[in-house]
């Protein structure tokens, strides 16, 4: 017997598990299909945590600015601590070329009402205490972004989607559809079969797969990046620093100190490392904590604990892919977060809901922005 | 101060030399290079730092450099304790809650990558590690053994008994402090075996790397064409309410403050569990001049050697079977502990609930193999064997043997065209062999010359006596066809003490008839005898039963098996009965009259690094319908130093209280590195030693 929903979302991860609990909030019959053992085993986990509204694009602007809203709230109004702390985003700035460039994205992003601004780099070095001062310019800094422990948030939102009726499947794979006049009538998977009003994709790297079994082309081609962690140690900086400048072998690298005390880093290998083995090499190590140690010699003495890699489900535009397919009646796409999920998920849930729920046109730009069907030639200035 | 001053069989150092250092401002001193925690507890200090969660005070805990529980603020910088060394005018803290990151702000300035080649990466330079090595230097292969001690030999060195096996194949009837100098000396011999001591691997990489941790300075990444993983096990522990209290440690971190550093860390032990570990623990503790106050295990049966249990009922320790730990008491260091009797169902009877008084409660309930490398490697699709406990948890002689068979695999694997003997299999799958049948002790009439008697009545892989006695008079009974059979004496005892000398369960006396009511027995004892020739001493029969005192007539040492040889006279009808000389007194080993104690075993902890009880875990389990340990994550769960060495292997258990199938939940990833490493280290700002 086929089983029928209202909604099913293909992927318990960043993007479909809020999604998920906006969705049953409305009454809706919600099902997750989720091929791995829990909510947020895929990328989620291995994300660092850093939430930021401050992008080079009206979408991303928006749909981060509610995320940090829902974050912001979710422990006075659900009662979940996910260690949310408010410590901005400082790009450090060492050469005249950034300077230039993260000047001229300051006027859009201040246009967008941003909090974000130029500070010397007196007050570099007060937000992240001996900083290397040779040559430092200053940065710029916006102090209402920050960041959440990202399993603690998943599971804020997995438990409260419960709650609300969400019906989570795991270890269940979705292994194919069939489609009639346009219309996903059933889909099957390594355990069952399912029907659903409207089905949304939201499987992340795995994307691509999913849109080859309905003949669709999904262009989500994850890369890896790498992450590691530090014992704790007391609160010593604020906020996320990353570096853009690119050296040989990596593009931008950045960190915080999360609220466990212990700090977080990921860099961005240069050529990127395609494909989805999330497998540890030698290189990563002593690439990033050499740039690190460069920047902020204090971090010299910090002990490294844990290191692992994870997938950037990129497009090629550095944009998510967002809105409803052309081809397939009730197909939703919701994917190619290209490494920010995290931060974009939440809001985008609920964004996604009312455009779903409520037929609400006022995100019309957004899905014009970042409808699957654009010529993705742009370029994202702040990857 | 807490030092071992006299020991049986280890030599006291002389002339090392003393520093001074600081602890709270305190004067302190210790011995220059000695390990930090050991120089602490040495002077008394058991409690290291203060956890954030409830200000848990905690102390020495793997003694291993795995976990974080000794961390120390050393000259302004945390440092784990177990594995610095002391150096003069230190001025070491506690560590309270986190510590403070130091304004060290200097430029870097130097930095760089350090890569060695080998063929063939040996991860442990213990009893499987050594021979491995050992074996694919003489074949011409160049290896790079790591090892994180700072001497080569792992447990071979913690360990002072005398070894089981064959003398042919393992070196048994020799203790494993001098098996590690003999396989020492013959690894030194191959120029072509690079060794780093004090050194870990931190994480085996896709790439076909390894990374290293070298003297807790530098990082070196090592290509290699083949590995072998031999790095041993790790204890595993158990969940009763403060379990975390310092003085409760594993059985292995007891030796190495023991035995490796002479540190009397304690006056009165109880040990949890009968294997040979727990066995041995006690044994160990004794020859330090430590009352081993009891051992206790759930089984209804001792889990190691009968003759090793034997010989500890003999010194005077009482083993309670059928029995488990209830919990531990003290403020800041273990005060009381409390075991009671378990029913059918392994539950514990608390009418039967006795308290002892003891200041440290050694956990000896088994190994698990540290195999994580070679199942990384593997999964790469890399040439990796691996060998000793990380295989299966063994004897170290079977260990060592089966190390040789693998050094040769890993050669076969990289092209070596050699042949194995296909006997030595069969051999390693002897020496592992677990006890086997228990025979019934024989009647043994004395006559007017020595004869051995033996008390060895359980199939165990062991026949050093058979092979030491000059005239042969000492045969295998042959049931099963190898060295699991029982000795017996046949005839020709020419009296020259050899088999006793060699047994490593001094199961063997030699004894004789004096006259018609009296016998002059032979004991070997591996303590410094508290007696002199004409006392009256109390001695046992094979299993710790009292006979009766018996006047010292002779005492002889016998210095290349560390042994003395207690001549005795006893009466005619006990002498061919008397098996050892009782060490320790009865009124050592009593329980207090009243029992204290609070069973709430959901309190204990289950993840020390974070100190998660078993009561939290519990109720996130079952709220979160939790069936990936990854998610336990989400309250830290695996997310503290030890990376969920510890408390995996507790899992099981806690999953299975929740009403969970084991089988059901999925495993937790591991990830490197296993151990922390400072980031100047793995940027190689300081020079390479």
């Amino acid at each position: 017997m086929i089983k029928s929903y209202d909604i099913a979302i293909i992927g318990a991860g960043s993007v479909g598990v809020p999604l998920s609990l906006y969705l049953a909030q409305q009454g809706l019959n919600v099902l997750i299909l989720e091929k791995l053992q829990s909510a947020g085993r895929g990328q989620n986990r291995v994300a660092i945590g850093g939430i930021r509204a401050t992008h080079s694009d009206p979408a991303k602007i928006k749909m981060c600015l509610r995320t940090i809203d829902i974050i912001s709230r979710i422990e006075e109004e659900h009662g979940f601590d996910v260690d949310w702390i408010t410590g901005g985003y400082l790009f450090p700035v060492y050469d005249e070329e950034t300077e230039a460039k993260l000047k001229a994205l300051l006027e859009f992003q201040k246009h967008y009402q941003l909090n974000i601004d130029w500070i010397a780099s007196e007050e570099v070095d007060k937000l992240v205490p001996g900083i290397n001062p040779e040559k430092l310019r200053g940065g710029t800094y916006s102090p209402e972004d920050g960041s959440a422990s990202p399993l603690k948030v998943i599971d804020a939102f997995y438990m409260l989607a419960k709650q609300n009726g969400a019906d989570f499947h795991f270890n269940e794979e979705v292994t194919g559809f069939t489609v009639s006049d346009n219309i996903i009538t059933d889909i099957k998977t390594s355990k069952g079969h399912y029907s659903a009003g409207l089905i949304v994709d939201a499987a992340g790297a795995y994307s691509r797969d999913v849109g080859n079994m309905l003949g669709l082309d999904v262009p989500v081609y994850p890369d890896s990046h790498e992450a590691g962690i530090t014992e704790p140690v007391q609160r010593f900086f604020e906020p996320m620093v990353v570096d853009i400048r690119p050296e040989k072998g990596s593009a931008n690298y950045y960190f915080y100190q999360n609220a466990e005390g212990q700090v977080v880093f990921c860099i961005t290998p240069d050529p990127k490392i395609p494909g989805t083995d999330s497998d540890n090499t030698s290189v990563f190590l002593p690439q990033v904590i050499k740039r690190m140690t460069q920047l902020y010699p204090r971090l010299r003495n910090l002990r490294v604990r844990r290191t692992w890699r994870g997938l950037y489900p990129m497009t090629p535009d550095g944009f998510p892919i967002v809105g409803y397919s052309k081809d397939i009646d009730n197909l939703f796409l919701i994917t190619g977060m290209c490494g920010q999920g995290f931060m974009v998920g939440p809001g985008l849930g609920e964004i996604v809901t009312e455009i779903i729920v409520d037929k609400n046109n006022e995100y019309d730009d957004i899905l014009k922005q970042l409808t699957l069907y654009r010529s993705f030639t742009g370029e994202e200035m702040l990857k | 101060m807490h030092r071992i001053l006299q020991h049986p069989i280890l030599e006291i150092p002389e002339n090392r030399k003393k520093v001074r250092f600081f602890f709270k401002g305190k004067e302190f001193y210790g011995f220059e290079g000695e390990v930090v925690s050991s120089a602490l507890i040495a002077n008394g200090i058991q409690i290291f730092n203060i956890h954030k969660k409830g200000d848990t005070p905690q102390g020495l805990f793997c003694a291993n450099g795995q976990c974080s529980h000794c961390t120390v603020i050393i000259d302004g910088f945390p440092f784990k304790s177990c594995v610095t060394p002391l150096h003069e005018g230190m001025e070491i803290f506690p560590l309270v809650h986190l510590p403070e990151l130091p304004g060290d702000d200097h430029p870097l300035t130097k930095h760089r990558k350090i890569i060695k080649e080998c063929d063939v990466l040996v991860i442990g330079g213990g009893p499987s590690g050594l021979p491995a090595a050992i074996e694919l230097a003489k074949l011409g292969f160049s290896v790079i053994l790591i090892d994180d001690k700072n001497k080569l030999g792992g447990k071979l060195l913690l360990q002072t008994h005398k070894f089981f096996g064959s003398i042919e194949d393992c070196y048994a009837g020799t203790r494993g402090i001098d098996i590690a100098t003999i396989l020492e000396n013959e690894l030194q011999q191959y120029p072509n075996i690079t060794i780093y001591t004090n050194s870990s691997v931190v994480g085996i990489f896709k790439d076909q790397k390894a990374g290293v941790f070298i003297n807790n300075q530098n990082y070196v990444i090592i290509d290699f064409k083949g590995l072998i993983v031999s790095p041993g096990a790790r204890e595993k522990t158990l969940i009763f309410p403060e379990n975390n209290l310092p003085g409760v440690y594993g059985a292995g971190a007891f030796q190495t403050l023991v035995n490796r550093d002479l540190i009397h860390s304690s006056d009165r032990v109880f040990v949890v569990g009968s294997g040979n570990v727990g066995l041995i623990a006690a044994f160990h503790a004794l020859q330090a001049g430590i009352q081993a106050v009891g051992i206790c295990d759930i089984l209804d049966k001792v889990s190691g050697y009968k003759v090793h249990a034997d010989k500890i009922k003999r010194m005077g320790v009482p083993i309670y079977l059928k029995h488990t730990v209830l919990s531990a008491e003290g403020d800041g260091q273990v005060k009381k502990v409390t075991i009671a009797q378990v029913d059918k169902k392994f539950q514990p009877i608390l009418d039967t609930a006795k308290t002892f008084e003891v200041d440290t409660l050694l956990i000896a309930v088994g190994l698990t193999p540290v195999d994580e490398f070679y199942d990384m490697a593997k999964e790469f699709g890399f040439k990796v064997i691996k060998a000793g406990d990380a295989l299966e948890i063994a004897e170290a002689s079977s260990a060592m043997f089966g190390g040789r068979i693998a050094g040769l695999q890993m050669a076969q694997m990289l092209g070596k065209d050699i042949h194995i003997d296909p006997g030595w299999g069969e051999k390693v799958d002897i020496l592992k062999s677990k006890p086997g049948k228990i025979y019934a002790p024989v009647d043994v009439n004395l006559s007017e010359s020595f004869q051995p008697v033996i008390r060895c009545d359980e199939e165990i892989p062991c026949d050093p006596c058979t092979s030491i006695c000059p005239v042969n008079a000492i045969k295998l009974d042959e049931q099963l066809g190898n060295i699991m059979d029982i000795p017996r004496y046949l005839d020709g005892c020419t009296g020259c003490g050899l088999c006793i000398l060699i047994c490593p369960g001094l199961a063997i006396t030699l004894a004789k008839k004096t006259d018609e009511t009296t016998a002059e027995v032979i004991l070997p004892h591996e303590f410094i005898p508290e007696f002199k020739l004409g006392d009256q001493i109390p001695v046992t029969g094979q299993e710790g039963e009292y006979l009766e005192d018996a006047e010292v007539l002779k005492i002889r040492y016998n210095k290349k098996y560390k042994t003395y040889l207690v001549h005795i006279k006893t009466s005619l009808k006990n002498g061919a009965k008397i098996t050892g000389i009782q060490v320790q007194n009865d009124s050592a080993v009593l329980p207090i009259q009243n029992t204290s104690f609070e069973y709430i075993p959901e309190n204990g902890i289950v993840c020390h690094c974070e100190m998660v009880t078993a009561k939290e875990l519990i109720a996130y389990i079952k709220e979160h319908n939790i069936r990936d340990v990854n998610q336990l994550k989400q309250i830290r769960v695996g997310m503290g130093a030890c990376g969920g060495k510890n408390c995996a292997v507790l899992l099981p258990r806690i999953f299975a209280m929740t009403g969970i199938d084991w089988k059901e939940v999925t495993q937790g990833t591991k990830r490197p590195l296993s151990v922390e490493i400072p980031m100047y280290a793995l940027i190689n700002e300081e020079d390479i030693d």
